[in-house]
């Protein structure tokens, strides 16, 4: 069971409204996205969910409430995810950036460290082949003793979602992942997406702004502005629906040839133009 | 090569250096300065390999390592001039044959690491809530507290603080001096054991999950990584080797036989983050380097002062301080060395590589399609 049920969640920042009221329910296994313009609450949405900030409302992941979970518990319960502004852990190489999530894994620890009976070697060979397995899924194995920070933007999105799924999640949440990415990288991170799904049986739900990635990827997509739903269903209803374009677009902007042609599915969604601005951590 | 075999063998080749030091370093080194400083740099080294679990690898500036020492330094000279009483009586204080340390050295140790660790637990848990400056601040208060309780305490407050002998320093339960069963065996050995520890807790899942969140709290706590446990683990870890450290210290051969609280001031913490930053924050090597640098710069310039010719000169130039001179000296090395290495003569790395793994071979694993472009209907 790896179903999220979000219900009358809500979040205050001092006087800022940051979410409000939402509730949506992501099915197992499916892939879902979570859109909206910049400041919409998104990325809080992910924060509530994995523990960053506590919150108003329930939270559940499976039959286990989510509420004053800490972080770590949360990743440990099989909640992977990735971030905005891409955190990986600069000093440490690519393969010891996807080894840290693996900490609850292994059955050797601190005395097994210091002692290092046979078990630390088998444990530490067998993590590694695990990171080194999961990073040949993304490309990455051949720069597995690079420094982290010697990789492209891309590859570190890569990595970073390398990273999550090394806590054997069943649910990945993905922050904006195509962000930066060109029309064939963001086109590859569909097909990836997809088969991290199947192959994993694994529940995503995915922050975008491309819109190329969401409408093509998503089985079910949920609209946030200004912290309050505005909008849920398929890529289809979605694309027509009018106070999502007149979110993304502004209404007074949207003239009628234009909704015509986003309703007709003829011109993809796109945000105003700004770059993505950060929400949160 | 088989782990229990390699063990064994660590274990064997440092038992075989440790008592050779203990025989051979009186002959080799008659001078009993020398002999000394030698025994000193070492302890140094643990200190500086102890804080660097703290201050290098968890990245949480203590500047209160002293106060740990400290602790350490005073538990093992009661522990052992207790036991001493008990087990030695009559035999003398001073540099105590290795036969009748077996007992009392790990004893001391031992208790000296547990009250040491129980005070980084202490001083360990603020520190979830309190980041740079601030954690720095309370560490340095914590030092400071446990120097002036000790210094400051009269019988009339506090007999029992009392008896510790305030500034006049710990002589021993019978106050005829701590005695003195640390001997070249026991420094070498801990001294040795200290840099394996050291790096085997750097690399070890431990150790990354600890730089991990050195590097990114978020993303550390993102993946599993447990902030509160790991910091206060690394606390309680650089706060026991402190203390590991103080026990020698005060238990050392040819050492003073009093354990006085001066010698726990933040000099003595400014000393030990010296030694981590010049070495390298975070390097094993360089918490080595530091040390041996740190320890041995001041008194070979002390030893350079001594020189006859040095002597002569100072002789007909009377204005010159060469006590002074000798502190800007040691200073300007250390600005020199800052400006042309920012992160320490290692930055985090290690002299030697640790071994990298075999990549995994067997059967062609899975592979995600590629990231070249592709319509929807061709995936």
């Amino acid at each position: 069971m790896s179903e999220l049920v979000l219900e009358h969640v809500s979040k205050r920042f001092g006087g800022l409204k940051a979410v409000s009221d939402v509730s949506f329910r992501v099915p197992s296994k499916s892939i879902f996205g979570l859109i909206g313009p910049n400041g919409a609450g998104k990325t809080t949405v992910f924060n509530l969910v994995t523990g960053v900030y506590d919150f108003e409302g329930a939270i559940r992941f499976g039959n286990q409430s989510l509420a004053k979970k800490k972080q770590s518990q949360v990743a440990n319960m099989g909640i992977g995810r990735t971030f905005q502004n891409i955190r990986l852990f600069q000093g440490l190489t690519v393969v010891e950036n996807v080894l840290v999530a693996c900490e609850q894994q292994r059955k050797s620890h601190l005395f097994a460290a210091i002692f290092r009976p046979p078990l630390f070697y088998r444990d530490e060979q067998e993590m590694h082949d695990k990171a080194v397995e999961l990073l040949r899924i993304f490309e990455l194995h051949e720069m597995a003793d690079e420094p982290s920070t010697s990789l492209s933007y891309g590859n570190q999105r890569r990595l970073e979602i390398a990273r999550a799924m090394m806590l054997k999640p069943s649910l990945l949440l993905l922050d904006e992942p195509a962000a930066g990415m060109n029309y064939g990288e963001a086109e590859g991170l569909k097909t990836q997406i997809r088969w991290l799904r199947d192959e994993f049986q694994i529940t995503v739900v995915l922050v975008e702004h491309n819109m190329q990635v969401v409408m093509g990827v998503c089985e079910e997509i949920h609209v946030l502005d200004h912290g309050e739903t505005i909008a849920h269903g398929t890529p289809e209803e979605i694309k027509r629906h009018p106070k999502v374009l007149a979110a993304y677009l502004g209404e007074e902007e949207l003239d009628e040839e234009m909704a015509q042609s986003l309703k007709a599915g003829e011109l993809d969604v796109v945000p105003k133009g700004e770059a993505p601005k950060e929400d949160s951590p | 090569m088989n782990p229990w075999l390699k063990g064994v063998l660590i274990f064997v080749v440092i038992a075989g250096v440790s008592v050779g030091a203990q025989y051979g370093l009186p002959v080799l080194v008659t001078d009993t300065a020398w002999r000394q400083l030698l025994l000193d740099t070492l302890v140094k080294v643990i200190i500086a390999l102890s804080l660097n679990v703290v201050n290098g690898m968890a990245g949480q500036f203590s500047i209160g390592h002293a106060g740990f020492i400290g602790i350490g330094a005073y538990t093992a000279a009661i522990t052992a001039s207790h036991l001493h009483l008990a087990l030695n009586p009559g035999v003398s204080s001073a540099n105590i044959p290795l036969q009748l340390s077996f007992v009392i050295v790990p004893l001391s140790m031992l208790t000296a690491a547990a009250a040491s660790g129980m005070f980084g637990l202490l001083v360990g848990l603020p520190s979830l809530r309190l980041k740079g400056d601030y954690l720095a601040l309370v560490t340095l208060g914590f030092a400071e507290i446990i120097r002036q309780v000790i210094s400051g305490t009269s019988a009339t407050i506090s007999p029992l603080i009392a008896k510790l002998g305030g500034v006049n320093g710990y002589l021993g339960a019978d106050n005829h001096g701590v005695p003195q069963y640390a001997g070249p065996f026991w420094i070498v050995g801990v001294a040795l054991w200290a840099i394996i520890i050291a790096w085997r807790l750097k690399f070890s899942g431990w150790g990354r999950a600890l730089r991990a969140l050195r590097e990114d709290e978020i993303a550390a706590a993102a993946v599993g990584v447990d902030p509160t446990r790991y910091k206060v683990t690394s606390f309680v870890i650089a706060a026991m080797g402190g203390g590991i450290a103080g026990s020698l210290f005060a238990l050392a051969h040819d050492g003073s036989p009093s354990v006085q609280p001066a010698t726990f001031s933040v000099i003595a913490s400014f000393e030990a983050i010296t030694m981590v930053i010049l070495g390298g924050s975070g390097s094993v090597s360089g918490a080595v380097l530091g040390a041996v640098f740190v320890t041995l710069s001041v008194r070979l310039i002390e030893q350079l002062q001594g020189l006859p010719s040095v002597r002569d000169f100072v002789r007909e130039n009377p204005k010159f301080d060469l006590n002074a001179l000798r502190m800007v000296v040691y200073a300007a090395t250390l600005i020199g060395l800052m400006i042309l290495r920012p992160s320490g003569v290692f930055g985090e790395k290690e002299i030697f590589k640790p071994k990298r793994r075999p990549r995994p071979t067997g059967a062609a694993p899975k592979t995600a399609p590629k990231a070249t472009p592709k319509t929807e209907e061709a995936s």
